[in-house]
């Protein structure tokens, strides 16, 4: 087992960057998960991890060894790819087996690394069948057995659940998880399901156009997320934004959109930072998760106003869809809540909550760390 | 005892009944129609294929008087199977025969070889200059053979004596067709359409370029091998105009040379050569036979991602 260090990685494809400037630090025996929408350069970092693509600058480190030069097998990673890749024409005993025959291994050492593999996966039943006889929770654990015969240094995911239906992936998921905390082999896990990030990474690392964004726990990047791209990609839905500007009063600092005038909270914004950002006159953007907004009665004080265009019930809670503040916000409510659309609602909310992003889009709250919104900088422990 | 079920209301009966009847009768005709007419169309080419099979076949039986009968008879009156025995006992038809499935084999494993591992490399390696290569592989489909028989006539005739080829030598035989341009293409097209990742997850697996060639890509390429070598033989078991050019000698003629030598200047025996024509056809058509599910399985080839 090894920790893997990723040091201002670049790769291109002809004139695209794919990944740009990347650094990171994945400790021993952790699980990163690397999210982002599709095509903001996850997998690409992977691949270069496996050796499947070339570093074009920067450094990759698995347990202290520079591998930018090292051929991927002897890197001695173990990557599960999303379609699976296993040997359609091979059974499940030959597809588990291949790594270790390459690696001329005996048949007693590979019969007993099977059985082991085999065992902890449940793939017992299944060793004499073809891929093609197997569904696809099934081809997913055998896709992991010939991960984990080779008793690799890491994992490397590549969306391994996208494959499977709403269910399965829910259960592979746990398995996932258990077979991790069994193992404790470091893992780098590459999803776009914010809910696999949120529930099975030790950290997440948020990807966006080949730039990272932010890398923290599932927590931080959930409650102190660093810029707008981070705030509205987490959560479903996702973060509220209303756009508008700040203004000095009372010696405090107002947000002040359309139809919008609240109060700021000095506690969690710097009064400085406000200030400077006024000066900048940039456009700022006032952030509140849906959960954060309480239903009050329309003219209550220090609420915004709006009216609710749509109810969206989903069992255990209810969505709103309320026109306030020149857009349209989601509320989060109990379901039980007595309202009708064409309501008019003062939606009230805790001023410790609030999040605001500059005219750069960071999120300049106080406790959002400053590492976090310089995305380009190398984490200490990288260096 | 009355079970409540959840009822649904019937549709109300019909009160278009003989419009929907004559609507069903027109139906009916049209679908009948139809048919013949398919049938008809079908029937026609199956003529065009089969006539000319069947214009060999009733010769082969017949005695060489019988031929030019007028009305001609397609079908002989007693089989006559002095034909078949003239042309094993009196000609050189064996020795022919094993000429044409050494020729037709040799070509075709070693084509085989050549087209796989060359489609692979297209298909997966990347090298400088791959394109513009590949390019080139296939402009060469456009050269007609009959412009190269005579240049690959004078290479072969000319080739030092210690590669034993020369006129009237196997190897001079096979060599110049073992190129197959349009087999490197399939080739290249089928490993294009297998899945990258399994090369990947072999790669990431230990294995080279010549393992994951021989125990990945080879196997799942089986139907696309059939068909090309299926494909490859019965186009070399009838190839005539290059056998012809480079044997001289009647015990390295293939069978298509050496039926065409049966021709008599002043007199021909239809009746044999139609004998050692149908006798040439039967391996081909078995084989066809045999192997015409792969012919299926490799049109579908996509069928094999996973």
């Amino acid at each position: 087992m090894a920790d893997i260090v990723v040091k201002h990685l670049v790769k291109r494809f002809g004139k695209v960057e794919a990944v740009s400037d990347v650094s990171l630090r994945i400790a021993d025996g952790e699980f990163l998960v690397l999210l982002g929408p599709s095509g903001c350069g996850k997998s690409t970092i992977l691949r270069v991890v496996a050796g499947l693509e070339d570093a074009d600058e920067g450094e990759i480190v698995i347990g202290d060894r520079l591998v930018n030069f090292v051929d991927p097998v002897k890197r001695n990673v173990a990557m599960v790819f999303q379609n699976y890749a296993l040997y359609p024409h091979m059974t499940v005993y030959k597809n588990i087996a291949f790594p270790l025959q390459i690696a001329k291994k005996s048949k007693t050492e590979i019969d007993a690394a099977i059985n082991k593999a085999a065992g902890i996966l449940g793939l017992e039943e299944l060793l004499q069948r073809l891929p093609g006889q197997l569904s696809g929770g099934q081809r997913q654990r055998v896709a992991l057995g010939r991960a984990i015969v080779r008793e690799p240094q890491a994992f490397l995911m590549d969306e391994p659940l996208s494959n499977l239906d709403a269910q399965l992936r829910l259960q592979t998921r746990l398995e996932l998880i258990e077979l991790h905390q069994r193992l404790g082999i470091t893992t780098m896990y590459v999803t776009h399901d914010q809910v696999e990030a949120m529930t099975m990474g030790s950290r997440i690392a948020v990807m966006n156009h080949g730039v990272l964004q932010q890398i923290g726990t599932p927590n931080e990047v959930y409650r102190r997320p660093a810029n707008v791209f981070v705030a509205t990609f987490l959560g479903a839905p996702p973060m509220n934004l209303i756009t508008g500007a700040l203004e000095a009063s009372d010696g405090g600092w107002r947000f002040h959109g359309t139809d919008v005038d609240v109060r700021l909270s000095s506690d969690v914004l710097d009064p400085a930072t406000l200030e400077h950002e006024a000066e900048i006159h940039g456009e700022v953007s006032f952030g509140l998760r849906p959960e954060h907004f309480r239903l009050g009665a329309p003219g209550e004080a220090g609420g915004i106003a709006g009216r609710i265009e749509f109810l969206e019930p989903v069992g255990s809670d209810l969505y709103l869809t309320v026109e306030a503040g020149g857009t349209t916000v989601q509320v989060r409510t109990d379901p039980e809540t007595a309202v009708a659309a064409g309501e008019n609602v003062s939606l009230q909310f805790d001023a410790s909550r609030v999040h605001l992003f500059g005219s750069d889009g960071r999120n300049i709250r106080k406790d959002v760390p400053a590492a976090a919104t310089a995305p380009a900088a190398v984490p200490a422990d990288a260096e | 005892m009355h079970e409540h079920t959840p009822s649904v209301e019937g549709p109300e009966p019909s009160t278009h009944a003989a419009e929907y009847a004559a609507a069903a009768k027109r139906h009916r005709l049209l679908g009948i129609v139809k048919g013949v007419l398919a049938y008809a169309i079908l029937a026609l080419f199956a003529v065009i294929a089969i006539g000319p099979f069947l214009y060999l076949l009733s010769p082969s039986f017949r005695q060489s008087y019988e031929l030019f009968s007028y009305p001609p008879d397609w079908i002989p009156n007693s089989l006559y199977w002095d034909n078949f025995k003239t042309v094993l006992n009196d000609t050189s038809y064996l020795r022919w025969g094993v000429n044409t499935l050494i020729f037709a084999t040799a070509v075709t494993l070693i084509t085989l070889v050549i087209d796989t591992m060359a489609g692979y490399a297209f298909a997966r390696l990347r090298f400088p200059g791959r394109t513009l290569l590949f390019a080139l592989v296939l402009s060469t489909l456009m050269i007609p053979t009959a412009v190269l028989i005579a240049p690959l006539y004078i290479m072969m005739s000319n080739l030092p004596d210690w590669t034993h080829s020369g006129v009237n030598t196997f190897p001079a035989m096979i060599l110049p067709m073992v190129v197959s341009p349009l087999g490197v293409f399939m080739m290249r097209q089928f490993i294009s359409t297998l899945p990258e990742g399994l090369v990947e997850a072999a790669r990431l697996d230990g294995a080279g370029e010549w393992l994951i060639f021989r125990r990945i890509v080879l196997p799942l390429m089986k139907p696309a091998i059939v068909v090309l070598g299926i494909f490859t033989f019965m186009f070399q078991w009838v190839n005539f105009l290059w056998p012809l050019v480079i044997t001289t000698t009647d015990d390295m003629k293939t069978l298509t040379v050496g039926i065409a030598s049966l021709q008599g200047q002043f007199v021909t025996n239809w009746g044999v050569i139609s004998a050692a024509a149908v006798l040439t056809m039967l391996p081909v058509v078995v084989i066809f036979l045999v192997f015409q599910k792969w012919f299926v399985q490799a049109s579908m080839a996509g069928a094999l991602k996973q």
